[in-house]
This record gives structure tokens, C-alpha cells and sequence, in this order.
């Protein structure tokens, strides 16, 4: 039968599964508003916690708990209706978990720097403004973040 | 070690994009292939059952509290018959293209 098939053909059916291994890679799972969900939720919670009252500490954690659970229930749902096969992501190299490590870490230095810089400074709410930062950086690094980690498999992908 | 064999059964487009979406992912939701496929609920079904009739898909329904949800998956037989047949794809390109590169002897000066 395959003496039959024209190399073009073949060329195009060689396309189309490249093409739908990118579309499950690109598939989109993390809505923009869950990075910035969990900025506010961020910022909820230093704020809370930086008030020193127990009330506001109670209902701060309470509020970043649910939001969490709520804004992370569509991108679960998401990832499991059509989770990309393990092998596929195993392909990319260290560099994707690396990136990853490089992100959590980057957070934290950036709300560790900017917490104590402002502290040292005699600012108010050091703790809530440097949440704020921290939150913003997640936001943004994290949609860039995800780009990267889809470019990095649909470029392992398209090389075998 | 894949050995490269052409299945006509996965190389008709609608199923060849079902399979590669498949082979692609651990399982999928129904709705999910429906969506990116670009099929209507009776031609996913249809298409899923041939696949899986040949032995190359298995299905799965559950239900999500009181909604049924189907998912599928490429079995073992599934994914060889793929991978069979997209190195036998590589190899008609490969072979078309050295069948237009030129040859030693046409390359020398007559």
C-alpha cells in the first residue's frame, strides 16, 4: 500500500501529527486570570498577616485558602481532560524544570529583597507592597514561563 | 527498535488527527478531541469506535457526580501501529528525497 502513497502526501500526513502534537502542547490550561487570581490572593494574605490582628489573620488565610482552591479547580479540570503525555515532556531537556527553579527562586528574591529594602527604609506595610511586587512578577513571569515551556516541547517535539 | 509500517486504517486524515492528537496525550475527554479535532459528536464516535474495534484505542466512560464523561486512550497496540506508521511516512519522504538528489555517476562531467 505504500508504494501507493505519494512522498508528498506523506509529507503532509508527517504535518498535520506535528501539528496536532503542537496543538496538545499549546493547549491552553492556565486562564491569565489564575496568575493574576493568586497575586491578589497573595497580597490578601501579607496584608492580613501584616495587620497583626487575629481576626483579619483568620479571614486572610481563610480567603487565600478558598481563593486558591477556586481559582486553581478550572485549570486541574483543564489539565486533566487532556494530560499531555509524560514522555513527551521528558524530551525537553533539563531546561524546563530548570526554568521552573529559576522562577520560584527569582519570586522569592524579589519579595525578600523588596520586604527587607522597604522595612529598612522605614516604609509602611513593607510585607503587603512587597506581596504586591512579588504577585505582579508571578503574574507576568508566569504566562511567560508557560510560553517558554511550550515552546521548549514543541521545538523537542518537531527535532524527534 | 520501531519498524516502519504503513497502516491504512490510521492514514485516513480525520483518524490519522484523532491518533496524533491521542499519541500525544496520556488520554483525552471526548469533548476535548470533538473540540480540536473539529468533529460533531456522531463522526467522533463513529471514528472512536473503528479505532477502537481495530484494538488501537480504548474507551472509557465514567461518570462526573451525575454527568457521563467519556474518555479515550491509544492502547499499546495503538501506539506501535502509530509510531509503525510514522516511520514509514519519514521513509517515503527520505526516499523521495534521495530519488531527487543526484547521483555520483550523473554528477560527473560525461
Amino acid at each position: 500500500m505504500d508504494d501507493q502513497i505519494e512522498p508528498s502526501d506523506a509529507a503532509r500526513a508527517l504535518s498535520e501529527i506535528d501539528r496536532r502534537r503542537e496543538q496538545v502542547i499549546r493547549r491552553e490550561v492556565f486562564t491569565g486570570w489564575f496568575w493574576w487570581g493568586h497575586a491578589v490572593l497573595l497580597v490578601v494574605l501579607a496584608a492580613s498577616i501584616e495587620s497583626g490582628r487575629d481576626v483579619l489573620i483568620g479571614i486572610g488565610i481563610a480567603v487565600f485558602v478558598a481563593g486558591s482552591l477556586l481559582v486553581d479547580l478550572p485549570v486541574q479540570r483543564a489539565a486533566r481532560a487532556a494530560p499531555t503525555r509524560r514522555d513527551l515532556a521528558g524530551r525537553a531537556s533539563p531546561a524546563v524544570p530548570l526554568a521552573g527553579l529559576a522562577f520560584v527562586l527569582g519570586l522569592i528574591g524579589v519579595a525578600v529583597t523588596t520586604g527587607l529594602s522597604l522595612k529598612a527604609a522605614g516604609v509602611s506595610y513593607p510585607g503587603t507592597i512587597a506581596a504586591a511586587v512579588a504577585g505582579v512578577a508571578f503574574a507576568v513571569g508566569g504566562q511567560m514561563l508557560v510560553r517558554y515551556e511550550m515552546a521548549v516541547l514543541v521545538r523537542r517535539g518537531s527535532e524527534g | 527498535m520501531i519498524t516502519p509500517r504503513f497502516d491504512e486504517l490510521i492514514h485516513a486524515p480525520t483518524r490519522l488527527s484523532l491518533v496524533a492528537f491521542l499519541a500525544a496525550t496520556e488520554w483525552a475527554d471526548f469533548a476535548v478531541l470533538r473540540d480540536s479535532v473539529g468533529l460533531s459528536d456522531s463522526a467522533l464516535s463513529k471514528q472512536l469506535t473503528t479505532l477502537a474495534d481495530a484494538g488501537y484505542v480504548e474507551i472509557r466512560k465514567a461518570f462526573v457526580g451525575k454527568r457521563p464523561r467519556t474518555s479515550a486512550r491509544l492502547t499499546v497496540a495503538g501506539r506501535t501501529a502509530f509510531d509503525g506508521h510514522v516511520a514509514a511516512l519519514q521513509e517515503i519522504v527520505a526516499g523521495a528525497g534521495r530519488s531527487l538528489a543526484p547521483t555520483g555517476r550523473a554528477a560527473q562531467p560525461s
